[in-house]
């Protein structure tokens, strides 16, 4: 049984963003890196199936810099057997499909069961990838899955809809997943997991030799959303708030009228 | 007449009484050794370490702790009836060697005898008074024990057979001395220097001389059976710490206090890490377990067990002893629980106070990197999370990295990389970097660095977490991580002295950065470094009165021994000080240590509200501490303890910043 499961690094969100020169993406400067969220529930849930069917050989995949490796590692320090390194300076500047496309050609002729993805990426959120993937490879995917149990060649998972209702569904390998908070807990890496994962494959392969599609999007422009106008905070006594607040709906609003 | 007695008198000096005596002896000292190279068989199981290095130091320990009984003293009361029983049972111990030495060797080979004279007398009365003074002692101890100590303790019948039989050789030595006396010396002058023999003379007065000698007879016997008895049961009771607490105090750890052992990480033939069986501990943290005597001590004074949580440090030892005896293969974090294990704060008080010398914060550590390191397990995944953000921010709130230094943007503190011509490198450590409480307290002790005129230097956002707490959670690996960025920067500076406003990080730059190459820098606590200033004069204050209490972090205070710098910082701020019951080496952890700062305190009561409970009890305004942990905790407390109006929280540089000359 073959898993790919496939990651992306990105910047983590409590870091300073500004808009960089060009204007269509941000500076990277004074930015840490991490795995995306939902990436590491795939990873996690590979890694399980991993655990459960015993032959299972899991390849993590990330297109990127040099830089991913590190990401990468942290991957392979959870379970995952061997990692495929897409070499891409400018991965930044490639629209979903792109993306998806390079990810179907390297995939196409492996004959993986599974193909595990994050719903979406924390930097551009596009939540497409995975599904493209699917499309591109002609094999069935199923997105936002919150639970996963997988039996001789079947497929049964639990996918988020909106408003907390949750759709249940079966499907046989192959098959593409992407992977929505609440799916599981990443574990933490083991010394002798991470000690393990320095000695394991890497291999990288330049992107030139998988890409073999045009942009069909182009990003026009980056921007932070004006500021509109910010929330009133009122301080005091409860009975003097409360005077406030009625002179305040009464003049602003015509909710008292 | 001369002045001595018969030894061996009315029992004889023949073949009859030697034979029998000497076979049982033998017999019971065969017991006692082979049953201490068991013993010595268990210790073996466990890993080397090296504790038979600096002899001469560890000599003089042991003589401190044994013959002068440093560590049980202590504690008032129960330490003073130990040591006052232990110095009588050794006089009698010497005395009955001198009876053994004349009888059977210089009287039997060469007619000398010393015994006699004055020396006789001397002898006699010292022998009666040690007699006498360890029957006290034990009554005593035996009451303390069992009407207040130790209700269901499950080794009560075990104590009391060692309490009956110490007893029993002390009240049987003045029956043999009595009816001896009352045959013998009753009615001579000699009589006046044997008073415990007189007393139980006088007693058997109207027996005759045959039933006298009967008495006697049979009673010498007993004494005797009672004695090598005594020494049989050595190994297999704890009679054995009177070879092993000893022992332990010549093995105790003289590097420096609460340095934890450094795992080589680099190590590619390491498969395990940390200790989850008996045989990954140290011979050292086996022979603890035999060395202990259950004095409770450890226990009386754990932060943890003292707020119900389900840490005893003396139940934990007591647990590996049992293991290693009995299921040697067993998984100890089974046994001990990882509740335990987790609840430790890592604060010291068990080991400060143990007068058997045992560790017991490196073995709590050892099980926790053995959770981390080999199972991925945390006490709650807010802490797991905590060890993420630190690896991807450096700080454990996940907050971006190159924010660090802008608390310090409008106050002309330079970070290295702009100037690294400073008087000082000013680790600020991640909550004086992040949190907006104890940013006022760096900004405190900048103020007070720039009004002695010196040029403050901060790393800004190329610090990164210290990792003790992590290191103290058992991820070793997080902290080596961190550690060698950090020591990597500083060294890179050419830094020369490093000031901290955290004992975490003081203890860390200071004692286990060393052992990972940070060489030729002087590491202080901000306490120790003010401290400095004011007594050079380079900082003027001006004293204005302060009522107040101070809480001794355990970093600065029991890992540190620091404990009169800040008083005497306090005090030239002109604050009155009134101590709160649990001070210095008896402070009460605020509940943050051990990284126990990253976890939610879930089990029992909050530890951090009963230290605040403690100092409000003292109706003082402030509650001046020395630790962002601490602050932090005691923030919150005030809250919790409902006192936020009448107790206010400082740190020691935020009462001296307002003070500023």
């Amino acid at each position: 049984m073959k898993v790919l499961v496939c990651i992306k690094q990105v910047p983590d969100m409590e870091s300073k963003f500004k808009v960089a020169d060009s204007g269509t993406w941000y500076n990277t400067a004074d930015l840490a890196w991490r795995m995306n969220e939902y990436d590491e529930y795939g990873v996690e849930q590979a890694v399980r199936v991993k655990e459960q069917e015993k032959e299972a050989d899991v390849t993590v995949l990330c297109i990127g810099s040099g830089k991913v490796k590190e990401t990468m590692k942290k991957a392979l320090a959870m379970g995952c057997d061997r990692g495929i390194h897409i070499q891409d300076e400018s991965v930044f500047e490639k629209e979903p499909f792109q993306i998806a496309a390079i990810i179907a050609e390297y995939a196409k002729d492996k004959k993986f069961d599974l193909i595990f993805t994050g719903m979406q990426s924390q930097d551009r959120g596009s939540a497409q990838v995975g599904v493209l993937v699917g499309e591109t490879l002609d094999i069935p995917s199923i997105s936002t899955i919150v639970e996963f149990e997988y039996n001789d060649g079947e497929v049964a998972v639990s996918r988020e809809l909106e408003g907390g209702i949750k759709a249940k569904m079966t499907v046989k390998v192959p098959a593409v997943l992407t992977c929505q908070l609440g799916l599981n807990t990443p574990r933490y890496p083991t010394l002798p997991n991470i000690m393990k994962a320095k000695k394991k494959e890497l291999l990288t392969v330049p992107v030139e030799d998988l890409q073999h599609m045009d942009a069909r999007q182009v990003t026009e422009k980056m921007f932070f959303p004006e500021k509109k106008a910010g929330g009133l905070i009122l301080e005091g006594e409860a009975t003097e708030l409360a005077d406030q607040l009625i002179a305040i709906l009464k003049e602003k609003s015509n909710v008292l009228a | 007449m001369e002045i001595s007695r018969e030894i061996y008198w009315n029992v004889g000096h023949g073949v009859w009484t030697l034979l029998p005596m000497y076979l049982l002896t033998i017999i019971s000292i065969v017991v006692l050794v082979s049953a201490s190279k068991k013993r010595l068989r268990l210790y073996r199981e466990g890993l080397p370490l090296n504790r038979t290095d600096q002899l001469g130091r560890r000599i003089i320990e042991t003589l401190k702790n044994v013959v002068l009984q440093k560590k049980v003293m202590q504690v008032s009361a129960s330490g003073v009836f130990h040591g006052l029983f232990f110095w009588s049972f050794l006089l009698l111990l010497i005395g009955t060697a001198l009876i053994v030495a004349q009888a059977d060797f210089t009287d039997l080979f060469f007619d000398i005898q010393f015994l006699k004279g004055n020396f006789y007398k001397i002898f006699s009365i010292t022998l009666d008074a040690a007699g006498i003074v360890a029957i006290i002692t034990l009554s005593l101890l035996f009451i303390w024990r069992y009407l207040f100590r130790w209700k269901g303790r499950e080794e009560r019948g075990q104590y009391i057979v060692m309490h009956s039989v110490m007893m029993a050789i002390l009240v049987t030595g003045f029956i043999i001395e009595g009816s001896r006396m009352a045959v013998t010396e009753l009615g001579t002058p000699l009589a006046q220097w044997s008073p415990g023999g007189f007393l139980f003379a006088q007693m058997f007065s109207s027996l005759g001389e045959d039933s006298l000698r009967i008495l006697h007879k049979c009673i010498w016997w007993l004494h005797f059976f009672l004695v090598v008895g005594f020494i049989a049961l050595i190994p297999y009771s704890k009679f054995r710490h009177i070879l092993t607490t000893s022992s332990n105090s010549f093995f105790s750890d003289l590097g420096e206090k609460g340095k934890l052992t450094n795992l080589d990480l680099e190590d590619e033939d390491k498969e395990t890490f940390g200790a989850n069986v008996v045989k990954e501990m140290t011979w050292k943290d086996i022979f603890d377990t035999d060395a202990c005597t259950s004095c409770e001590r450890c226990q009386d004074r754990c932060p943890a067990f003292a707020t119900g949580k389900p840490l005893s440090p003396m139940k934990l030892v007591n647990q590996l002893g049992e293991t290693v005896c009995n299921n040697p293969d067993a998984n100890l974090i089974d046994i001990i629980s990882s509740d335990a294990i987790w609840s430790c704060t890592t604060c010291r008080a068990c080991q400060e106070i143990c007068p058997a010398s045992i560790e017991h914060v490196n073995k709590i550590v050892e099980l926790r990197r053995s959770l981390v390191l080999m199972e991925g397990e945390f006490p709650g995944e807010e802490v797991m999370s905590s060890m993420e953000q630190t690896e991807v921010n450096g700080n454990p709130f996940g907050i971006g990295y190159a924010s660090r230094g802008d608390w310090a943007s409008e106050l002309g503190v330079s970070t290295l990389a702009e100037e690294n011509d400073v008087d000082i490198l000013y680790f600020a450590g991640c909550y004086s970097s992040f949190d907006k409480r104890n940013i006022r307290v760096a900004k405190s002790f900048v103020e007070l660095c720039q009004a002695a005129g010196l040029r403050v230097g901060i790393l800004g956002k190329e610090e990164k977490c210290c990792g003790e707490p992590m290191r103290k959670m058992g991820n070793e690996y997080l902290y080596q991580t961190l550690a060698a960025e950090n020591i990597e920067k500083i060294i890179s500076y050419g830094v020369k002295r490093i000031v901290t406003t955290c004992p975490h990080c003081f203890n860390t730059l200071n004692k286990d950065y060393r052992d990972l190459g940070l060489a030729g820098v002087t590491v202080q606590h901000h306490t120790v470094f003010l401290e400095e200033l004011l007594t050079s004069g380079k900082l003027a204050i001006k004293a204005e009165p302060l009522s107040c209490t101070y809480h001794d972090s355990c970093y600065l205070g029991r890992h540190n021994d620091i404990y009169e710098a800040p008083r005497a910082v306090l005090k030239s701020a002109g604050a009155t000080l009134v101590e709160m019951e649990k001070n210095r080496e008896e402070g009460f952890c605020c509940s943050a240590g051990g990284g126990r700062i990253l976890a939610e305190e879930k089990l029992g009561e909050r530890m951090n509200i009963k230290r605040v409970e403690m100092a409000a009890a003292l109706g003082r305004e402030v509650l001046v501490s020395n630790c962002p942990f601490c602050l932090t905790m005691f923030e919150d407390g005030v809250k919790g303890a409902e006192v936020e109006e009448s107790l206010k929280t400082r740190d020691i540089a935020e009462i001296l910043a307002e003070r500023i000359n």
